[in-house]
């Protein structure tokens, strides 16, 4: 095969030049072969990936024309619902929980016959920045499988940058869909908050959480972006794609585009990875866009801020986990109490009880008003913060991460040292703004490096058009070994 | 400054247990990482109040029935159920 885009795929397989039975069998050879070194998937679904195949080829058979993403192998991260497909967040605390309904994302991929290969690796609950707090161990760098995959979405990243799924599903609440993108040189975006349903989405911090696209090129995460950005009334912060499909406009011209860039974004990012973001800016000026710089002093407040009230939602949102309706629970107790503490204790991973405490602390009577209160309130200085900067530029231009993947266990074991690594990512979800991660260069090490490109609330469009630009113009992305041979 | 009494007493507001052997280490992870979430506030800036981002409000329907979630599908999930409810250890003696 010498094709991995969608588009390309869904007109070989139009043109009868490979079967959807043949591409999702070599998908599923390549799990076999590779998922040992990668550990992406933590469940394979291949019964129901030939099942749905065959209803494609079917189609195609009888002539019938097949939509865009149609017979497509994809993959979903293990905190999006699948009715009848086991869910663990991976967490010991939901290893055997099978959904009873699908996430509005899935429902709408699954209206359109995409081929699901299975459920992928993820930082238990959604939190970390490495994968290695999931409960089957991480997912791999498919550049270097001595790196980490990143995380949260390492699994997703795992996958498509290894060439085991063509696209992916992921969810960002802190950077978890751009940094693993980044890690493993390739696409990722982050939604503006309510352009995509968040519904079947288990809840990690509901005021920051967005699922959005993993793919290798930016072509194809904005044909996903189209496909599942839909109002939807089973969640109550939806509000869809406004405006026409982004897929319209990605080819535009950017002459005269103003990129901004923030020098606080600069701050202590690793000297490479600077240079290959002001590397990105002078691509950008030959393209015809004007670079501008500005100050942004309200972004010191953004790793604290998040901390405080992510933490604080995940602290209510994990409080259902009790053992009595779903998931794990304790073997002997004495009491309801008892059995809620036990299951908890044993169910949760280390993260994810630091990060209840700590949630807990926050809300808790004598602290609220220092911590949660103020943060709230800072979380509004850096939403005009953001606000005032869009009268001067069309998007930020910013580094996705300040280094590249580490290598595996060594995420860095100071907890305040770990958290600093999603500085660069944090702002957008504070602020519910777009942001996108495309690979920008390669470290000494080979290892990717992603810039991000981050956009006023409900312009995608314009993130999407200011990435295809540099990607088609600047041609840094190099496929793995692994997977798929392309 | 956190102190142990003070994870003890989060704890228990968590419905977490912390082991003995666990207690220093967390203290003092908490401890960093709540000095850390303090730099807020040296903040000089007062913030700016946040209702919610995009500045939604509630949206408002019909009450009306639509079809539910089926009981022994939802069950089934339970690790112990019996009559069609969840079953759990008497609360009250």
């Amino acid at each position: 095969m010498s094709e991995s885009k969608i588009a390309g795929l869904h007109r070989m397989l139009e043109n009868k030049e490979i079967s959807c039975q043949e591409l999702t069998q070599a998908y599923l050879d390549a799990m076999e072969r590779d998922n040992g070194s990668l550990n992406a998937y933590v469940t394979a679904t291949p019964e129901s990936a030939l099942e749905t195949a065959a209803a494609v080829d079917e189609k195609l058979a009888r002539g019938e024309s097949i939509g865009l993403l149609e017979g497509i192998p994809m993959t979903l991260k293990d905190n999006i619902s699948t009715d009848g497909i086991r869910t663990t967040c991976c967490s010991k605390i939901l290893e055997n929980y099978v959904p009873i309904y699908d996430a509005t994302v899935w429902k709408l991929l699954r209206q359109q016959n995409a081929v699901l290969l299975g459920k992928t690796n993820m930082d238990e609950f959604a939190m970390g920045s490495s994968c290695e707090n999931s409960c089957f161990g991480g997912a791999k760098n498919p550049h270097n499988v001595n790196h980490v995959a990143g995380g949260s979405s390492g699994g997703v990243a795992s996958a498509v940058g290894g060439h085991l799924a063509v696209y992916g599903l992921g969810s960002d609440t802190g950077g978890s869909i751009r940094q693993p993108a980044s890690f493993c040189g390739i696409v990722g975006m982050k939604p503006t908050y309510g352009a995509v349903s968040r519904y079947g989405l288990i809840a990690y911090a509901s005021s920051f959480d967005q699922i959005g696209p993993i793919t290798t090129n930016v072509e194809d995460a904005a044909i996903v972006f189209d496909a599942i950005s839909a109002y939807d009334e089973m969640d109550s912060t939806s509000q869809g794609r406004q405006g026409e499909p982004v897929c319209r406009t990605l080819k535009n011209d950017i002459k005269g585009m103003k990129l901004g860039i923030a020098r606080e974004y600069l701050d202590g990012v690793r000297d490479d990875v600077r240079q290959a973001v002001e590397q990105a800016a002078e691509v950008y000026r030959s393209l015809g866009a004007e670079i501008v710089f500005f100050d942004l002093p309200a972004l010191k407040y953004a790793l604290p801020v998040y901390y405080i009230l992510a933490c604080a939602e995940a602290s209510s949102n994990l409080g259902r986990y009790d053992g009595i309706r779903y998931g794990y629970k304790a073997e002997s107790y004495s009491d309801v109490n008892d059995m809620i503490k036990k299951t908890r204790s044993t169910g949760f991973g280390e993260e994810v009880k630091k990060r209840i405490l700590l949630g807990t602390y926050v809300l808790s009577s004598g602290y609220y008003d220092a911590y949660y209160k103020k943060a709230q309130k800072l979380r509004g200085t850096l939403v005009s913060a953001f606000s005032d900067a869009f009268r001067s530029c069309d998007v930020i231009l910013a580094p996705t991460v300040p280094m590249t993947a580490f290598e595996n266990g060594h995420a860095v074991s100071d907890p305040v040292e770990t958290y600093l690594t999603d500085i660069c990512t944090v702002p957008v979800n504070i602020t519910g703004l777009p942001g996108i991660s495309v690979p920008c260069g390669y470290d000494a090490k080979g290892m990717p490096i992603g810039m991000q490109i981050i956009g006023n609330s409900f312009e995608e469009a314009k993130i999407l058009n200011a990435a295809w630009q540099y990607e088609n113009a600047a041609r840094i992305y190099k496929p793995s070994d692994f997977g798929v041979k392309l | 400054m956190v102190t142990k009494e003070e994870i003890m007493k989060i704890a228990i507001l968590s419905k977490l247990f912390v082991a003995d052997d666990e207690i220093d280490g967390l203290t003092e992870d908490m401890g960093k990482i709540i000095a850390f979430a303090d730099t807020i506030n040296n903040a000089a800036d007062e913030g700016t109040d946040f209702d919610h981002i995009n500045h939604l409000s509630n949206v408002l329907r019909e009450d009306v029935v639509v079809p539910s979630l089926d009981r022994e599908k939802i069950l089934a999930n339970a690790k112990d159920s019996d009559e069609g409810c969840f079953l759990v250890k008497n609360i009250m003696k």
